[in-house]
């Protein structure tokens, strides 16, 4: 019996790990943002505020579930789980030290790129199954949008991929050892990570390209009439997206656990780096307005795509040219 | 002349419109110049003010809550019961009574519905005895608003437990010039103010 | 509910499929209570119905019953951003048919004042503009933080001179009701000091991000002709081309002393217009530096102290005062006969001769285009609705 369930051992822990972190990301971002606007966040929950996302966890699992009489039933009550598995799973290949993940892929790369494209589908529910216009509305501007940066999120994903020659996670990590960290790489790594920094703010809707969501338009877009714990699941969901997306964009370009100290220091170190990219983030989003879905997907497909398609087969070329064992 | 703009004149007029270099050094300057900026206040010292640990301070003019006072050297209530302030009012909030006796008259009731009040000062102004006044304070949250129904025992509480505005009506009168002047431009100042609200001097 | 006039049927779209959505009273950028109904086509706007009136409050009803000395603190509240505004217009209407005159520090204190409104409703209408447009999780929402502490400092100028920090009660038929108090002049000299740098530090933050520039560029064009018809007033008309202030073309409050640009630009967008009014708040600012310099001794009414509500009198005239607001001129047409209340009173609301504009505007634009164009125009619903 026990070893019948060894094989879930793992996951349950890194799914634990990575509720906990998201649950204080919010609380993360709430207090940077909140100095960046001359005043302090969460406060007096706890101290500093520390105790706040927990008050707000058990604030919406108290919350009544209120349904629209007219909404689709099945899509909308299936919505917001279809859009935080996809959300979930990404955490399944990466590893955060070497050796330790759930399930380190010869094909991580691809597998983390192909499921998270696969919560559009639970962002369409939700917008569909609500019976409401706003949401409607939301939900197209939001499959227009993610699809369209999904693209470019891949390319500027894949260019680590060619430098390190696998897909597989571990492999791009360990490649960087050293101190030759992809992000340091001449001209290509900066251009790179600029794409995917970019492409990684538009794919999860973050502002600047938060036409979804605009709050001074359509109200929450898709998730206006979700309530309770199937909000907190939907939140729940684009903070994975967002910290997976870090965990990526770390793993990729910053070295992963690559870092000075002992060895057991890495996943830290790890964690610090991913911290790093998720508030460069949140530094962008609270510093900009947003722009009109046309001209966002404009930016998308005549701008990033076509960039981070010739940096593709720039790094193809350089990766040739340098030989083989580079 | 055009009655109502059709999508053909918005897109040729869209044209027409500046539109700034696309520069990409442009672009990136003016991006990272907006996040220095956000940058930068995130080491600026936040204006938040611990309320209500930390006490607001409120200016001597500050119009808070409405009070009735004792004379000074009497200690008698000041209101003679002259109904003014409830005349003036434009919502109306106030309601008095008078009292007649031999050598002055009191108010019998005074009712002020803080919770219509607009705090617009008129009543202090129109006061002959400065007997109604506007404290330094505000601080009077409750959960019912039956109690801001406010009676004259009230009234006068509030004029003991708060500090005072500057205000009174005496003081507001003389403000606005003694009658004597009025229609005169570039007379002299006026006599009758105390001391620390004199008219401000032109060089400052 | 009405259906769509039909002179938007003459718009060049082959509608398939027609959906109608309410941007209704409630909702985060209706700027106030504003409920427009929108017929959308996939994202593009084609036509626009205007609901007003949730904000009705029977203004003119109350001029007729309260007298001379109660209503001005009333009239803070339709423009309640920008409450001075109001009150001037009614007792300029008022001082005008009484042939009242004004001391020189009384008027020198209501433009310092007026101006110090300005400056203190074009901080807002920033700081909700970008919060329109950025959201209110996101760099909107900095902006508006930023231009809000900016605010707090001018309100808490006026809380020392008036005692109140939104609605005043600040002018009486004749003069003011205060006098500026010690020190008064040289904290407002530093706050203004303040304000100019911040002021600079938005600038810099907005004026070449690409991100403003492609929302605010040729959106919401009113073309000179249009501006000129329609009859809006304030930084929409000097957005549009047309220079005209009221300041300058009739100069009222001896504003005439004093020197200062009325910035004018033609494009006719929405960043026209929030250039016009980012130069305003620096004129705005001189004209302040200025009258502080200049302020005459003097007294500040040429009626004496309230006594009794009944102590002004207007004898028996009519006419119409008008004051250039923060969003255009605001006008008040005053019927007085001879008693101590108004026979009738007119309000020009100048945000309620603005939002004729938007059926004219908005079509052809995108959602998100309807709200950057709203808050170009800055609307305030107590004008509206009165």
């Amino acid at each position: 019996m026990m070893e019948a369930l060894t094989p879930f051992v793992a996951p349950f822990i890194v799914m634990n790990a990575v509720l906990g972190i998201v649950t204080y990301v919010t609380l993360l971002e709430r207090k940077f943002a909140a100095r960046m606007q001359s005043r302090i966040g969460p406060y007096r929950v706890g101290p500093h505020g520390l105790l706040q996302p927990i008050a707000d966890a058990i604030k919406l699992m108290m919350k009544e579930d209120v349904v629209p009489t007219k909404a689709d039933r099945p899509i909308y009550n299936l919505a917001p789980i279809v859009f935080v598995l996809p959300c979930m799973f990404i955490f399944a290949t990466i590893p955060f030290a070497p050796g330790l993940g759930v399930a380190d892929l010869n094909i991580g790369v691809l597998f983390f790129l192909a499921v998270s494209a696969m919560e559009i589908v639970g962002l369409f529910m939700a917008g569909w199954g609500s019976n409401n216009k706003y949401a409607l509305l939301s939900a197209m501007r939001a499959v227009n949008q993610v699809i369209s940066y999904d693209l470019p999120f891949i390319f500027a994903a894949l260019t680590p991929v060619l430098l390190a020659g696998s897909l597989k996670l571990s492999d791009i990590a360990a490649a960087q050892a050293g101190g030759a960290w992809f992000i340091f790489y001449p001209v290509i790594g900066q251009l790179a990570f600029i794409a995917f920094i970019v492409s990684t703010v538009a794919a999860e809707n973050r502002a600047p390209f938060d036409i979804l969501e605009a709050e001074s338009e359509l109200v929450a877009g898709f998730r206006v009439e979700y309530s309770g714990m199937k909000f907190a699941l939907i939140q729940l969901g684009e903070y994975a997206h967002i910290i997976g997306s870090s965990f990526l964009g770390a793993l990729l370009f910053l070295g992963a656990w690559a870092g000075p100290g002992p060895e057991w220091l890495g996943p830290i170190w790890f964690l610090t780096k991913a911290l790093f990219m998720f508030l460069v983030v949140t530094w962008v989003r609270w510093s900009f307005v947003r722009i009109r879905v046309d001209q966002i997907l404009a930016l998308s497909w005549k701008v990033l795509l076509p960039f981070t398609l010739l940096l593709l087969v720039a790094t193809a070329i350089v990766v040739v040219w340098r030989g083989p064992g580079v | 002349m055009s009655d109502v703009q059709t999508a053909a004149d918005v897109r040729v007029l869209h044209d027409k419109s500046r539109r700034t270099g696309t520069e990409v050094s442009v672009i990136v300057r003016a991006i990272l110049g907006a996040m220095r900026i956000t940058f930068k206040n995130l080491f600026r010292k936040p204006v938040t003010v611990h309320y209500p640990e930390k006490p607001r301070t409120y200016p001597d003019r500050y119009r808070g809550l409405l009070a009735l006072v004792y004379e000074e050297d009497t200690g008698e209530e000041a209101c003679i019961g002259c109904r003014l302030c409830e005349f003036v009012c434009p919502p109306a909030v106030i309601k008095v009574e008078m009292l007649k006796s031999e050598k002055r008259n009191y108010a019998k009731a005074f009712t002020l519905e803080l919770y219509a009040c607009e705090f617009c000062e008129l009543c202090v102004q129109v006061c002959p005895t400065d007997a109604i006044v506007m404290m330094k304070s505000f601080d009077m949250p409750t959960a019912d608003r039956r109690e801001m129904l406010l009676d004259k025992d009230r009234l006068h509480a509030i004029g003991q437990q708060y500090p005072r505005s500057w205000a009174t009506g005496n003081k507001l009168r003389d403000m606005q010039g003694p009658p004597k002047m009025a229609r005169t431009e570039h007379a002299a100042a006026p006599q009758a103010p105390q001391a620390p609200q004199a008219p401000e001097g032109a060089a400052q | 509910m009405t259906t769509v006039s039909t002179t938007r049927q003459e718009l060049d779209y082959a509608g398939s499929e027609r959906l109608t959505m309410n941007m209704g009273p409630q909702h985060p950028s209706a700027h106030g209570v504003f409920r427009a109904i929108l017929q959308l086509e996939g994202e593009t706007v084609v036509g626009v119905d205007a609901v007003i009136g949730y904000l009705h409050r029977c203004h003119e009803k109350l001029a007729e019953t309260l007298t001379y000395a109660q209503y001005p603190s009333i009239a803070s509240k339709t423009d309640y951003v920008a409450a001075m505004t109001s009150e001037f217009a009614y007792v300029m209407a008022a001082e005008t048919i009484g042939k009242i005159e004004v001391p020189r520090r009384a008027q020198y204190l209501r433009v310092i004042t007026s101006e110090l409104q300005r400056v203190a409703s074009h901080l807002l209408w920033l700081g909700t503009w970008c919060l329109d447009m950025g959201g209110a999780l996101g760099g909107g929402a900095t902006i508006f933080l930023y231009t809000i502490r900016e605010r707090e400092t001018i309100l808490d100028l006026f809380e020392s001179l008036v005692g109140a920090r939104l609605l005043y009660g600040f002018y009486q038929v004749g003069g003011v009701r205060y006098d500026i108090p010690d020190g008064w002049a040289a904290t407002c000299r530093d706050t203004m000091a303040v304000i100019d740098q911040r002021i600079g530090e938005y600038e810099r933050m907005l004026e070449e991000n690409p991100f403003f520039l492609v929302r605010t560029q040729g959106v919401g064009v009113i073309s000179r002709d249009l501006a000129e018809d329609v009859g809006i007033s304030g930084p929409l008309l000097r957005g549009s081309g047309v220079a005209f202030d009221l300041r300058r073309a009739a100069p009222y409050s001896s504003y005439e002393d004093f020197e200062f640009n009325v910035p004018v630009e033609t494009a006719g967008d929405c960043f026209a217009r929030y250039r016009v009014r980012m130069v305003e708040f620096r004129e705005s600012l001189r004209i302040v530096r200025q009258a502080l310099d200049k302020l005459p001794e003097g007294p500040i009414s040429s009626r004496p102290g309230l006594k009794s509500v009944a102590q002004t009198r207007i004898p028996k005239g009519e006419t119409y005062a008008r004051v250039e607001g923060a969003r255009g001129e605001v006008g008040c047409y005053l019927v007085a006969d001879g008693s101590a209340k108004p026979y009738r009173m007119k309000w020009r609301g100048a945000s309620y001769s603005n939002l004729a504009v938007l059926p004219h505007v908005i079509p052809g634009h995108k959602v998100a285009d309807v709200v950057a164009i709203m808050g170009s125009v800055d609307p305030v619903f107590g004008e509206v609705d009165r």
